[in-house]
Order: C-alpha cells, then sequence, then structure tokens
C-alpha cells in the first residue's frame, strides 16, 4: 500500500517535470529580435506594442506607423513640402485641391499607387468620420474625384486653410492598399498593412516586438538600414539595462512623450562611449493646463491661475529635474512657432508677487493656518499627472511644494495616460500635465483644440472672453489672407496668455540614444516620428 | 503570563518584539522621530549622500530619507496591521458563528468562503484596482475584503476542535447560554491559534501591499511609502544603487522581525501544551497543513 | 474513491458559476462608460455623442444586465471572451499564449520550489535543533522577508548588468527562466520547507519509528520511511501551491517583462480594458478551483479519513 502511494507520488512529480520540460522546449524556437548585434539593424526599445497598425484608426503606434504608411504632402521646416504628390493646386476660392501624384509608387503587396487608391482611401476615412472629428478636414471634404490615372481632386465645403498641414499628419490621411480593405472599408478592421512607405512589417508578436523590413521598391531609393525592430520593455530601469547589455540599441522619447528615461544614467550610457545622444530643437511646450470651468474650484479664478504662474521656479526645473535637457518656457508656444512669435507679458518665479496677488484678491492667510481662505472656501486643489513619467512626478512634487509656500494647497495624483485624457473630455480636473502636439500640428491644431471637447474646451470655456476666442478660431480656418490670421492668432495667444489657463514649464524635444556609429539621425516636424530611411551605419 | 515567559527566553524573538516596537511607536509618533519633513523639497540637496544632518542622505527632490523611512511607516506597517485587525475580527466573528453553531449558518458561510477563496489573492487585488482606481485606500480595501474569507475558514477549524471538548459540551448540557461559552470557554483557548496565523500572514500582507506600491498601483505621491521608494530608486539605480538599500532594508528587517515572532509565538503557544497530544493529532495534521499552507495564497 | 471524485467535481461546478458571475458583476460595477473606455483605448482623439451611441450599439451594451452576462458565459465556454478594447484582437489570442508562459514560469518554479524545499526540510528535520537547522530557518525567515521586486532588482542589477551572464528581461531563451525562477524559488520554498520539515518532525516521533528502532533497523531504512510519509504532505502542499504562485507572478513578471498573464494583467488594468480583465479573473479563478479540486483528490486518494469531509 505505502509502496503505492509513493510510486504515484513518483509518477505525478515526473508528469510535471515532463510537462515543463516540453514548456521550456517550445519556448526556444521564440527566439527572435531579441539581439542588437547585427550591424544594420536597429531595434528600438518601446514601451507598447505596436497595436493595431491600421493608419485610419487610432490605436496603432504612431513611429511604427510612420515608417509604412506616408501622405501625400509632408510638412517640413520650410513648409509644405512634396511627398506622394508631385506637386498640386489650390482653386482660387480655396475649395478645391487637385494632387498630381507620383506615377513611379507600389503599395508593399504590389499594387500600383494611384489617384483610384487615394479616393479609396480618402472615401474610407471620411466613412467613417465620427472618429475622426478632432481633424475639422475630416468635415469640410465633399468628395473626392479622379481626374485621370495619376491626378486627384479634393472638394471641400468650404475654404480651410490649413487643408494641407492635416493632410500631412501621420493619420488618418495616409494610404494602405485597397487589397487590404474589407468590404471596401478600413473601420472595420484591415487585412493587411501595406502602406507604399520605406519599411514594411513583416512580424509581430502581441506584447514582444515587431519587425519591419526596408522596402527594396522604395521609390525613394531603399532605405539603409535593412531591419527595425521595435521591442517592446517596460519603461524606466528595464529599458536602460537593455541598452546596456544591446539588447536593444536605440530608445526615444515616446509617443506621449513621457520621458520614461531617467537624465542621469541616459548621460553615464553616453559618457562610456558607445552610445551616442541627439536631441531635436524644441518640440512642444510641456505646460500645465487650469481648468477655468471649474466653477466650485479656487482654479476659475484668473488670479489664482497667475499666482500659480508666478510661484513656478522654471529654472530649477529646467537645470536640476531635466538636468538642463529642456529650456524654460514662458509661453503656450515658443516664439518659433509659426504665428506665434508675439509679445507677451512674461511671468516669472516671484514668490511675493504669487502671495500678493492672492491677498489681493481676498484669498487671506488667516493665523496659523497654512491654507488660504476665502468667505470659507478653501485654496485647494487636484493636480493630475502621467503615473508613467517620472519627470512629471518630480515635478509634480517639486511644483507642490513650491504652492504650499503661497498657501495653496496641491493634491497630486497619478493616473495612465489615457484615464487622464479622460479627464480633459469630461472636464473633471482643476490642473494637469499636457503637452503641445509638436511643430507640425502648432499652433493650428493646438488652437482649434481649444473649441473641441476632447481637449481643451473644458480649459478655456470658463475664460471671460471665451466667446470672442472661438469665434476668432473660426475666422482664422477659413481666413485665406495671411496677415488677417496673424493678427487673429495674436489677439488669440494674447487672450489665453492673459487668461493663464495654460501655464507653460519647459520646452521639450525628441530625445533619442543611438549607437555611436550610427549617423543621419534626423528629426521630423512631429515629436511622435523619426526619419529611419535615412539612418545608416558607418 | 506563560507566553511572555516562553518567549524571553527565546533571544531571537525578543529581539523581533523589541524592533517591532519600535518600528510602531516610530511611525505613530514619527513626526518626533523624525529629524525633518518628509515632504520638505531642497533641490541643492538632490542626491546628497549620508551626512550628519541627514543621516541616509536625500532623494531626487533633496528630501531627507531617514524621515521619509520613518514616516512611512505609517502606509507600509501600521496601516496593514489595522488592515489585518479588521479582517481578522471579521473572519473571527464569522467564523466563531460558523464552527459553533454548524448546521445551515456553518454551510452558507463556509460556501461564501469558498468562493471568495477561488479568487487567488493577487488576482483579487488587481480586479478591485482595476475597478475603483489606483491608490493605497483600494489596496487595502481589496486585502480587508479577500483576507477574511481565510481566517473565517481557519478559525472555525480551530473552534469546531474545541467545541467537541468534553468540558463545553457539558457547559452546553448544563444549558448556560451560548455566547457565554463561546466568550469564556472558546475564545480564551482559540485566541491562540488566531494569535498565531495572523502574526504569520503579517509579513507576506506588508510585502504584497509594498509591492502593489512599487507597482505604482498604491499609494499616491508624495506621501512616503516603501514600496514606492523602492520604485523611485529603481529609476536611478544604475547611477546610485544605494538609494535601493535603505527602503529595501527596512522591509526586510521589519518582515523578518514578524517572521520571527510569529514563529516563536507558534512554538510558545503550542497547542499541544494547551491540550493533550493525541486530541491534537487527531484533528489537525489536515488543518495544519492547511493553516500553513494558505498563508501564502492571500 | 469514485464517488469522493464525482461529489467532489460536483461541488466545485457551482463555485464556477458563482465565480463567473461575480467576475462579471465587478467588472460592471465599475463607474466608467464601457463604451467611452473602448473609445479612449483606441486613441479616437475627440468623442462625439452619436459616436459614444454607435459604439454602445456595436458592443451590445444596450441590452439589459443578465442578458449580457448569459451572452458572454455561453461564449466563455468555447473560450470566446470578446475582443480587446485596445486593439481588437480577440481575448483569447491575447490571454491564451500569455497563460502558458505564466504556466510554464510557474511550473518551472514549483519543481525548483520542491526540489529545494524537500532538500532543506529533510536536512533540517534529520538535525534538529542543531546550528544547521537553526541557521537555514534563520536564513529563509530573512530570505523570505525580501520584497521579491526588490531581489529581483538586484539579481538584474548584478547578474545580468555588472556580471553580464543572463538576458536582463523578457523570455528569449533558457536562460532567461533562470533568474525569475530564483527568485520565485527564494521567496516560496523558504515557507514550504518548513511545512516539509514539521512534517517530518511529526512522522519522527510516531509509534512506528520508535518501533523500527527498537527492532534494530538500519537508520537509512527509517529514514526512508520517515520520508516516504512526509511526501504525501508535500504533494497536497503543492498541489496548493501551484495555483497560488499562477496568481502571484503579477510582480515578478513586471519586473522581468515576462510576456505572462501578469504583465497582461497589470497593462489591461491601466489601460481599463475590461474584456482582459473579465477573462483574466475568471481563467485564474477556474484554474484555482480546478488545482484545489485535483488537489483535494490526491490527498483523499491518499488519505481515505478525508473521503468523508464533504
Amino acid at each position: 500500500m505505502l509502496m503505492k502511494k509513493f510510486k504515484l507520488v513518483c509518477l505525478i512529480l515526473l508528469i510535471i517535470s515532463i510537462l515543463a520540460a516540453c514548456s521550456a522546449e517550445s519556448s526556444n524556437n521564440e527566439k527572435t529580435g531579441d539581439s542588437a548585434n547585427n550591424e544594420n539593424e536597429i531595434v528600438y526599445a518601446s514601451a507598447k506594442d505596436i497595436n493595431d497598425m491600421n493608419p485610419h484608426l487610432y490605436s496603432g503606434s504612431m513611429p511604427a506607423q510612420g515608417m509604412v504608411y506616408e501622405s501625400l504632402v509632408e510638412n517640413t521646416e520650410d513648409g509644405i513640402k512634396p511627398l506622394l504628390a508631385e506637386s498640386w493646386e489650390v482653386s482660387e476660392d480655396g475649395k478645391i485641391y487637385t494632387f498630381f501624384l507620383r506615377q513611379d509608387v507600389k503599395f508593399h503587396d504590389g499594387v500600383l499607387f494611384n489617384a483610384e487608391a487615394v479616393k479609396k482611401n480618402i472615401e474610407a476615412v471620411q466613412n467613417n468620420a465620427e472618429k475622426h472629428a478632432w481633424i475639422k478636414l475630416s468635415t469640410k471634404i465633399e468628395s473626392v474625384n479622379v481626374v485621370d490615372e495619376f491626378t486627384v481632386e479634393l472638394a471641400l465645403s468650404e475654404t480651410y486653410y490649413p487643408t494641407l498641414a492635416e493632410l500631412s499628419m501621420t493619420r488618418p490621411y495616409v494610404f494602405i492598399s485597397p487589397k487590404d480593405f474589407k468590404n471596401g472599408e478600413t473601420k472595420d478592421g484591415v487585412s493587411g498593412y501595406n502602406g507604399t512607405g520605406p519599411y514594411m512589417l513583416t512580424e509581430h508578436k502581441i506584447d514582444e516586438f515587431a519587425t519591419f523590413e526596408a522596402n527594396e521598391d522604395y521609390w525613394n531609393g531603399t532605405p539603409e538600414i535593412k531591419k527595425i525592430t521595435s521591442k517592446v520593455l517596460p519603461a524606466g530601469e528595464t529599458t536602460l539595462l537593455a541598452l546596456q547589455k544591446g539588447e536593444v540599441n536605440f530608445v526615444f522619447t515616446d509617443d506621449r512623450g513621457a520621458d520614461s528615461l531617467a537624465i542621469e544614467p541616459m548621460n553615464q550610457l553616453v559618457d562610456s562611449g558607445e552610445y551616442q545622444l541627439i536631441r531635436s530643437e524644441p518640440m512642444n511646450t510641456k505646460m500645465i493646463v487650469a481648468n477655468s470651468s471649474k466653477q466650485d474650484n479656487p482654479i476659475s479664478e484668473i488670479a489664482v491661475r497667475e499666482a500659480i504662474w508666478y510661484s513656478i521656479d522654471r529654472e530649477t526645473i529646467s537645470k536640476d529635474i531635466f538636468n538642463g535637457t529642456e529650456s524654460v518656457a514662458n509661453t503656450l508656444f515658443s516664439p518659433n512657432v509659426n504665428y506665434a512669435n508675439v509679445d507677451l507679458k512674461e511671468r516669472g518665479y516671484d514668490v511675493e508677487k504669487a502671495k500678493d496677488i492672492l491677498e489681493k484678491d481676498g484669498w487671506k492667510l488667516e493665523n496659523g493656518d497654512e491654507v488660504r481662505t476665502k468667505e470659507g472656501k478653501k485654496l485647494v486643489m487636484k493636480l493630475y499627472y502621467d503615473s508613467n513619467s517620472s519627470s512629471q512626478k518630480t515635478q509634480a512634487e517639486f511644483i507642490q511644494a513650491s504652492l504650499e509656500e503661497i498657501g495653496l494647497h496641491l493634491e497630486i495624483i497619478g493616473e495612465e495616460s489615457t484615464s487622464i485624457a479622460n479627464r480633459r473630455s469630461t472636464g473633471d480636473y482643476d490642473l494637469l500635465f499636457n503637452q503641445t502636439w509638436g511643430l507640425a500640428y502648432d499652433p493650428q491644431s493646438t488652437i482649434s483644440a481649444f473649441t473641441s471637447e476632447a481637449s481643451y474646451l473644458h480649459t478655456t470655456k470658463g475664460i471671460e472672453h471665451a466667446d470672442e476666442l472661438y469665434k476668432k478660431i473660426e475666422q482664422i480656418m477659413v481666413s485665406t489672407n495671411e496677415e488677417t490670421r496673424k493678427s487673429l492668432y495674436a489677439d488669440i495667444l494674447t487672450i489665453v496668455h492673459e487668461e493663464a489657463v495654460f501655464i507653460p514649464i519647459s520646452n521639450g524635444s525628441v530625445t533619442v540614444v543611438a549607437p555611436q556609429n550610427l549617423k543621419g539621425i534626423s528629426f521630423k516636424q512631429t515629436q511622435f516620428e523619426l526619419p529611419f530611411e535615412l539612418m545608416n551605419f558607418k | 503570563m506563560r507566553i511572555l515567559r516562553n518567549l524571553s527566553r527565546d533571544r531571537l524573538a525578543t529581539i523581533s518584539l523589541l524592533i517591532i516596537a519600535v518600528t510602531i511607536i516610530a511611525g505613530i509618533f514619527a513626526p518626533l522621530f523624525a529629524p525633518f519633513d518628509p515632504n520638505e523639497i531642497n533641490m541643492s540637496l538632490r542626491y546628497a549622500s549620508p551626512s550628519w544632518e541627514h543621516l541616509l542622505g536625500n532623494d531626487h527632490l533633496g528630501r531627507c530619507i531617514l524621515s521619509r523611512i520613518i514616516y512611512g511607516i505609517r502606509p507600509s506597517v501600521l496601516w496593514v496591521l489595522v488592515v489585518l485587525f479588521i479582517s481578522v475580527l471579521a473572519g473571527a466573528i464569522l467564523g466563531f458563528l460558523a464552527g459553533y453553531f454548524r448546521g445551515k449558518i456553518d454551510a452558507i458561510i463556509m460556501r461564501i468562503c469558498d468562493t471568495m477563496l477561488s479568487f487567488p489573492g493577487y488576482v483579487m487585488a488587481l480586479a478591485v484596482i482595476g475597478i475603483l482606481g489606483v491608490g493605497l485606500e483600494n489596496i487595502l480595501i481589496a486585502f480587508a475584503l479577500i483576507k477574511w474569507a481565510w481566517f473565517a475558514r481557519v478559525i472555525r477549524t480551530s473552534v469546531m476542535q474545541y467545541a467537541e471538548l468534553d468540558y463545553v459540551k457539558f457547559s452546553k448540557a448544563t444549558g448556560i447560554s451560548d455566547f457565554k461559552i463561546i466568550f469564556k470557554h472558546i475564545v480564551p483557548v482559540t485566541f491562540s491559534d488566531i494569535a498565531v496565523i495572523s502574526s504569520g500572514s503579517i509579513g507576506s500582507m506588508i510585502l504584497q501591499i509594498s509591492g502593489f506600491s512599487f507597482l505604482g498601483l498604491g499609494i499616491q505621491a508624495p506621501n512616503p511609502e516603501w514600496g514606492m521608494m523602492l520604485n523611485e530608486a529603481r529609476e536611478v539605480m544604475f547611477t546610485r544603487p544605494e538609494l535601493m538599500l535603505a527602503p529595501g532594508l527596512a522591509i526586510v528587517i521589519v518582515v523578518s522581525a514578524f517572521n520571527f515572532l510569529s514563529d516563536s509565538l507558534q512554538v510558545a503557544l503550542d497547542p499541544k501544551l494547551v491540550i493533550s497530544k493525541n486530541k491534537y493529532k487527531e484533528n489537525s495534521p489536515y488543518s495544519a497543513v492547511k493553516v500553513r499552507e494558505k498563508e501564502v495564497a492571500n | 474513491m469514485g464517488s469522493y471524485i464525482v461529489k467532489r467535481i460536483l461541488v466545485s461546478v457551482p463555485l464556477l458559476l458563482i465565480i463567473s458571475f461575480l467576475t462579471f458583476v465587478l467588472i460592471n460595477l465599475s463607474p466608467l462608460d464601457p463604451a467611452e473606455v473602448v473609445l479612449q483605448a483606441q486613441g479616437v482623439p475627440e468623442i462625439t455623442e452619436e459616436l459614444l451611441e454607435q459604439t454602445k450599439e456595436e458592443l451590445g451594451l444596450d441590452k439589459p444586465f443578465i442578458l449580457r452576462y448569459f451572452d458572454w458565459f455561453i461564449s466563455s465556454l468555447q473560450l470566446d471572451f470578446g475582443e480587446s478594447y485596445i486593439n481588437g484582437k480577440p481575448v483569447w489570442s491575447l490571454i491564451g499564449p500569455a497563460f502558458l508562459n505564466t504556466l510554464k514560469l510557474t511550473l518551472i518554479s514549483s519543481i525548483a520550489i520542491i526540489f529545494m524545499s524537500i532538500l532543506l526540510g529533510v536536512t533540517c528535520a534529520l538535525k534538529e535543533g542543531q546550528v544547521i537547522d537553526k541557521s537555514i530557518r534563520g536564513f529563509s525567515f530573512v530570505l523570505t522577508a525580501m520584497p521579491s521586486y526588490w531581489l529581483a532588482t538586484i539579481m538584474i542589477w548584478y547578474v545580468s548588468v555588472k556580471l553580464d551572464l543572463l538576458p536582463t528581461s523578457g523570455m528569449v531563451s533558457y536562460s532567461s527562466y533562470i533568474l525569475p525562477v530564483i527568485v520565485i524559488t527564494i521567496s516560496y520554498a523558504g515557507i514550504y520547507f518548513r511545512n516539509i520539515r514539521s512534517s517530518m518532525l511529526n512522522n519522527l516521533n510516531e509509534d512506528y519509528v520508535l518501533y523500527g528502532r527498537a527492532s534494530g533497523l538500519p537508520e537509512k531504512k527509517i529514514t526512508m520511511h520517515i520520508l516516504r510519509n512526509s511526501l504525501q504532505v508535500s504533494i497536497s502542499i503543492f498541489g496548493m501551491a501551484i495555483p497560488i504562485i499562477l496568481g502571484s507572478t503579477v510582480v515578478i513578471e513586471n519586473v522581468f517583462a515576462w510576456p505572462g498573464l501578469g504583465s497582461l494583467s497589470v497593462k489591461a488594468i491601466l489601460g481599463r480594458d475590461f474584456p482582459i480583465i473579465q477573462a483574466y479573473v475568471l481563467i485564474l479563478a477556474a484554474a484555482f478551483v480546478l488545482f484545489n479540486t485535483i488537489s483535494d483528490i490526491i490527498n483523499a486518494f491518499m488519505n481515505p479519513k478525508l473521503r468523508n469531509d464533504l
């Protein structure tokens, strides 16, 4: 009897170990995309999976989509330049755009890129217009007409000056092979990811890695880097370790601009000699957004917002928290942004002035109290930050301490970026961290977002001249005169500056850590993509 | 008295008890013990090394690490103890009801327990956080929700064991009220069992709750908590690995102390000394296994 | 025995039903509007009222609660847990491989734990009260008191980076298993070896040992005897331990970027991907019940007294 039981026990142990051994074996053939030793390969770390690469929806990773898909025109430092369209004409009333397409472009599956493909793609986007409400062009397109094989015509319902800028964006107006459509549409998913871009998606293992290989037939010459792998690694030190060991060899500021890499270890890595660190020109402004429409909270008062503005020590943030990698920002857009070179009053770091403003506005510090009060209401509010960004957390803690000094109690709460986006669109916040969208989108997209519920409507709704502001924004978008636009932008920027609803902190840029011998690293006008096709190893 | 005497003979247990007492007192009276305000920012002391003024150095915002460790006792240890107390209390009440009265009440309570226990602890905690959102309160709620069922089950087993003893049966027969019997005869004897199992699970609870804070699901900044301090230190572990030391060691020391104490308690309160050896053996090999093994579960 | 097995299985069926219902209720308690969560998760920049209505209809959220539960339950039985809110992929295609990865890690760790526990437990029991017993026990307390994520981070830092011996994270080859398995073993072996030790000690005081010694059996034979009896206890312990480890690799998986259930679930929670959270809770609870049932049956097989304990 005893022996029998003993045998049973042994048998069970044996079965378990065999099971385990088998499973261990099967895991061994998954050995792909794990080493970055190959000379002509870039393996970059990404905090998230590339997700659904459907270019007409929004869940995919932008850097990945940027490699695979292309738009008609490109937004560059010197304005809009040709990409898939060689040239274009705009009718006098600004309602008809005619594009002359390149004739040597093929999708990755061999299908010819022509006017018909453009028509199908744009119509697929328009058929799902609800999801594209943020891009105002989607509400203006009336029809897409094929003129001849390589000429296509876009008819708008009214003049809309940012048309070309919006057509140049990473999504949704980019092109996927019509063969990949499902039932003639893309809104319910696509059957393949064949774009026209320099790289094609060849392998994707969810939450592990995705491999892109060079498009040998790329119309603008075969890219030199033959293979790019996006490897999913949790943010922070895991990435650094992987870099140091060579499991990845490339890191850049991710989609949402959350700097998940601490600056100091990054510098140390560069000092070791194997890596170089390259930083783009300032791309965006990192700021705190104040909810002016939250009537029951002190944040709805202009004096409180100004006091917060004055009590933030941007110099220290830039110098100590960012180790000098980000410069101080004093206005919503830095002066190098189009139309943003407007003379605005600078509000530097001045604690006494902040106290003064609060005092004058009736926020008094009773004896012994730490928090100011006004008519029985306490000067208390909440600031939300992205829990994945270590620099935001540090800044939040730093600002919290500074505000304590002027008698304002700030609660800080870290949340996932989706939930912060949710707060922004429902208006359920007092203050939150945000950033402008980058040179390609500033100022027009950011400013039109002032009127959009999902973005900054709650931020701007509560200010005194809100109606005037919205009217001016509407005018800008349909205006055809450059001078009018300039003066309208100046007015708008002055209004939001006076109201202090966007409290700027620093100017962010895209940071790349790459092997020492990687050359040709450059940047685009957005912080969301990188031109991998221009890079090469020397 | 006997318990204390037994314990004091064990040097390790004495030391552990001392460490725990000091920790709890330091946590309760943190403002008296901490040399600085734990949230006071001083950027000129960013990542400063230990000095006479700041014995453990300063963190990424120049805050005093020693002060943060001391204030961190509150969420890392004291709140865990509170949650433990609540769940033991709830578990004890239900366990007594089930174990003493048996029958339908027992069946119902045990089925509920089974259901609760069929969610592994971590999974349940994650589900609760998924619904309520991140935050220390939510994690504490999750743990209280999970833990009581396990305590109820163990306490029930222990109560059943004693409820069948002759003198309890005798008391019942003489018509003494049930509650009197419970309070007079059963609570005192089961108390030692309760002490052992609850002290045994403090350690794992401290570890798990700090683990959630480490993952960023727990306490929110700037409140100091050991798990979160480790998470902050992890960001610079490359350049300043020494920052991982203080909060890590704090956890190891406190949890070890609780583990040693629980072990000594078990010896000091050994039921073999309370009831006859045979009686113990007959009922317990199975339940003893359950007690031990489930400790990890939740 | 057969009737016990049938009874034991019958008990777990209603339990599974209750669990599935609770899981569904739990997730539906969330104050967030799932339609909005879906759209947020898909990264749609601007959400309009019409879009919300349309999405609700697509998700079938306009149906009554109970109906939705039954729909979900029936399809869950066929492993169809719906589609992820975030990337639109079928939930099973995400959870299946992740579950397998976690299972691999769990089983290999369990074997390491069993091996270490028996080794240490037997050593300690045979040398009860001696220095070696005391020091192993003391040391194990300190080891189990270490936060696993702390230990893991230090190991990565030292073994993978300083010594450059093993991969830092992910699941790329055999060697990827080494560090996570070591960390899990350290966290759990310290607990389980005590069970083995105490059951060995109980056996040492049994009458058959005294009898054997008295009748002059060689010590070796007696030890084998004790070991065999103690193994019973071990088996029942590990039957319970496997599902526990399965559910608690969350933290370790996150530190090592292990593509398993733990990483998946934390990501799902932070991204509010409800279908995945739902499936995760249900699958683990079901696995838990399954393993418990099996271990009870094994227990009953070895200890007939327990067969009446239902």
